[in-house]
């Protein structure tokens, strides 16, 4: 499995596939910075939409990845390592360079928001900083999973045609995004994070995240032994 | 391993592309499947390597798998050595004897020259070597081919034929669909055909094989032996041997190579005047089956061991026009039947008229290469 992940990271770096998410994610980030003006100044909300902007570039990788292979290619591999071993391989392979963007994200809003303040006396709040940024990684580690499902679910081998595939991915990230009912959704509203709060339940979100990502890794593994070629 | 009620379908409105198909394939077995176009001999040549699972029915004891698609597309971003380094960590090999392997796969597929020139920049042929060579890096097991000797140049085809007669051999074992229908001939292939998804046996295997001397088993022998007797450092005098192949040949000489005790005497016994082909050929099959520890068997071509009087070699596909075979230096006789040519010549001279034989066009194929008396009658 190590090897196999390590063959579908290095085919996602080296035909640099990678690039154009990337790009997506660093002007999300950046460049979209006075769009979130409604969700309010400060290193919570600027994380919140740190991991938002996770939601379209995870999606994005993961459909790479699982396009990037040659038919025949893929063949070859499976063959060696199995093919739902391939197939997982290649999901885990997009969601691992996922983290990288989450965590580069995260590190370039702390930087750039500064630790959390009190309000009046302006003093550093080291506490609530280390809470923020907590609350800040797992609201991103929920919508890379989410962002990972909806790319194993919208993109071959469950959805083979190009068009449909990314109408679906692009139709289900912003429904993941801007849906209250999302789990990616929601763990933006946590009390930590300090936007809106959400009817959800804390650690629900995290738990709908891994069952979500559990049905399209299943999803995407099953059909790729069972629909190939 | 076993297939056990094996069908399969695309989709669940789609129609059955294979149905009922149970088989066994045997350590040392060699099956081909034939079929019209869209029959499903890709299809079921999938299911058999695991690329595809079967939507009924039960494929059990896979052994180690390597697969050979028909065309192998250029567009990964990799250079041959860092694909096939890739596969060979997924099959499991560790760092040393992966290393060696992918130098010696390629350098006898005739490829190491362009192992670090990235695939996308490779030629149809040129990838096609790097697919088989990923397969072949596993030193045993299971070997599916479909169509795999497309877009190889015939040096390369032909030593596609001799590996294959190697590993079956060794216990491995060989599943192949191919257009040419006189593809292996002389290995006594079973044969199956596929029509309107079921299979039918054309041809049980084995049947020339129960003669010790006949067909498969002789030039899986007599591969093994020329190996033996190439595994030890001798490797490199004899590869060194060749000024034409002299490059090619030195990254699998003098590497360790797992011979057994009796390659030492059998390689003081490498003729001086025996060419330089034989000795790059055997050093890097030396290190392609390395380890496996022949002994070096009755029959042997190349001019090691025991010599024999002559060798036949049987190719099939010569053209009408080529150079007439009885003239070709080292030739004892020569004689066309059925299509088929059976040229005996002196075991020092074979592996030049192989060549020669071999370069008279892309349709000719070896269908045995083996021992025999200096006259013809004595050896079937």
């Amino acid at each position: 499995m190590i090897a196999l992940t390590r063959y579908q990271v290095a085919l996602l770096l080296r035909s640099h596939r990678w690039i154009p998410p990337a790009v997506l994610y660093v002007l999300g980030v950046i460049g979209l910075g006075d769009v979130r003006q409604p969700l309010g100044a400060g290193l919570a909300p600027a994380l919140s939409w740190a991991a938002l902007m996770l939601v379209p570039a995870v999606a994005w990788l993961t459909r790479s990845i699982l396009t990037a292979e040659p038919a025949a290619a893929r063949a070859c591999v499976a063959a060696a390592g199995g093919a739902w071993q391939s197939q997982l391989a290649a999901l885990i392979a997009a969601a691992l360079v996922g983290l990288v963007f989450g965590l580069v994200g995260v590190v370039w809003e702390v930087i750039n928001a500064g630790p959390v303040r009190a309000v009046g006396t302006n003093a550093i709040q080291a506490g609530q900083t280390v809470h923020t940024i907590g609350g800040g990684l797992l609201a991103g580690l929920i919508c890379l999973l989410v962002a990972s499902a909806i790319g194993a679910l919208c993109n071959p081998p469950v959805v083979r045609r190009a068009g449909p595939g990314m109408l679906t991915t692009t139709a289900a990230v912003v429904l993941a995004v801007a849906w209250q009912e999302s789990p990616a959704n929601a763990a933006l509203r946590t009390p930590v994070t300090g936007v809106r709060a959400t009817p959800w339940p804390p650690g629900l979100p995290l738990v709908a995240a891994v069952a979500l990502l559990a049905i399209g890794w299943t999803v995407s593994g099953f059909l790729a032994a069972r629909r190939d070629g | 391993m076993r297939l056990d009620g094996v069908a399969k379908r695309y989709g669940i409105r789609l129609p059955w592309v294979v149905r009922d198909v149970s088989l066994e394939i045997r350590p040392g077995g060699l099956v081909r499947f034939e079929g019209r176009n869209g029959s499903g001999k890709s299809t079921l040549l999938r299911v058999i390597a695991g690329v595809s699972a079967p939507s009924r029915g039960m494929v059990t004891d896979r052994p180690v798998t390597g697969y050979v698609p028909e065309r192998f597309p250029a567009a990964l971003p990799f250079s041959a050595r860092d694909y096939l380094g890739h596969i060979g960590r997924v099959h499991g090999m560790n760092p040393a004897e992966l290393a060696n392997r992918i130098e010696a796969c390629l350098d006898r597929l005739g490829g190491w020259e362009f192992a670090d020139v990235p695939l996308r920049t490779m030629s149809k042929g040129m990838c096609q070597k790097v697919a088989v060579a990923q397969a072949l890096l596993p030193p045993s097991g299971l070997l599916v081919l479909d169509e795999a000797w497309t877009g190889l140049d015939v040096e390369a085809r032909a030593t596609l034929d001799r590996v294959i007669a190697e590993r079956l051999a060794d216990g491995g074992s060989v599943v192949f669909v191919d257009h040419d229908p006189a593809r292996l001939d002389g290995m006594d292939a079973e044969r199956w055909r596929i029509e309107e998804g079921r299979l039918k046996q054309v041809q049980p295997g084995g049947a020339a094989a129960a003669q010790p001397a006949a067909g498969d088993q002789a030039d899986g022998a007599a591969v093994a032996a020329a190996d033996g007797a190439a595994a030890k450092p001798a490797a490199g005098d004899a590869a060194a041997a060749g000024p034409a192949d002299g490059a090619a040949g030195e990254p699998a000489a003098g590497k360790p190579a797992g011979g057994d005790a009796a390659a030492g005497d059998v390689a003081d016994g490498v003729d001086p005047t025996g060419d330089e082909q034989a000795g790059n050929e055997a050093a890097g099959e030396a290190a392609c089956t390395a380890g496996t520890g022949h002994e070096p068997g009755p029959a042997d071509p190349d001019g090691t061991g025991a010599e024999p009087a002559a060798v036949l070699i049987e190719v099939a596909g010569y053209p009408a026009g080529a150079a007439d075979p009885a003239r070709l230096a080292g030739v004892r006789s020569a004689s066309a039947a059925s299509g088929r040519l059976e040229v005996r010549t002196e075991p020092a001279a074979s592996d030049a008229v192989l060549r020669t034989l071999l370069g008279a066009g892309d349709s000719v194929h070896v269908l045995s290469v083996r021992p025999a008396p200096a006259e013809p009658g004595g050896d079937q």
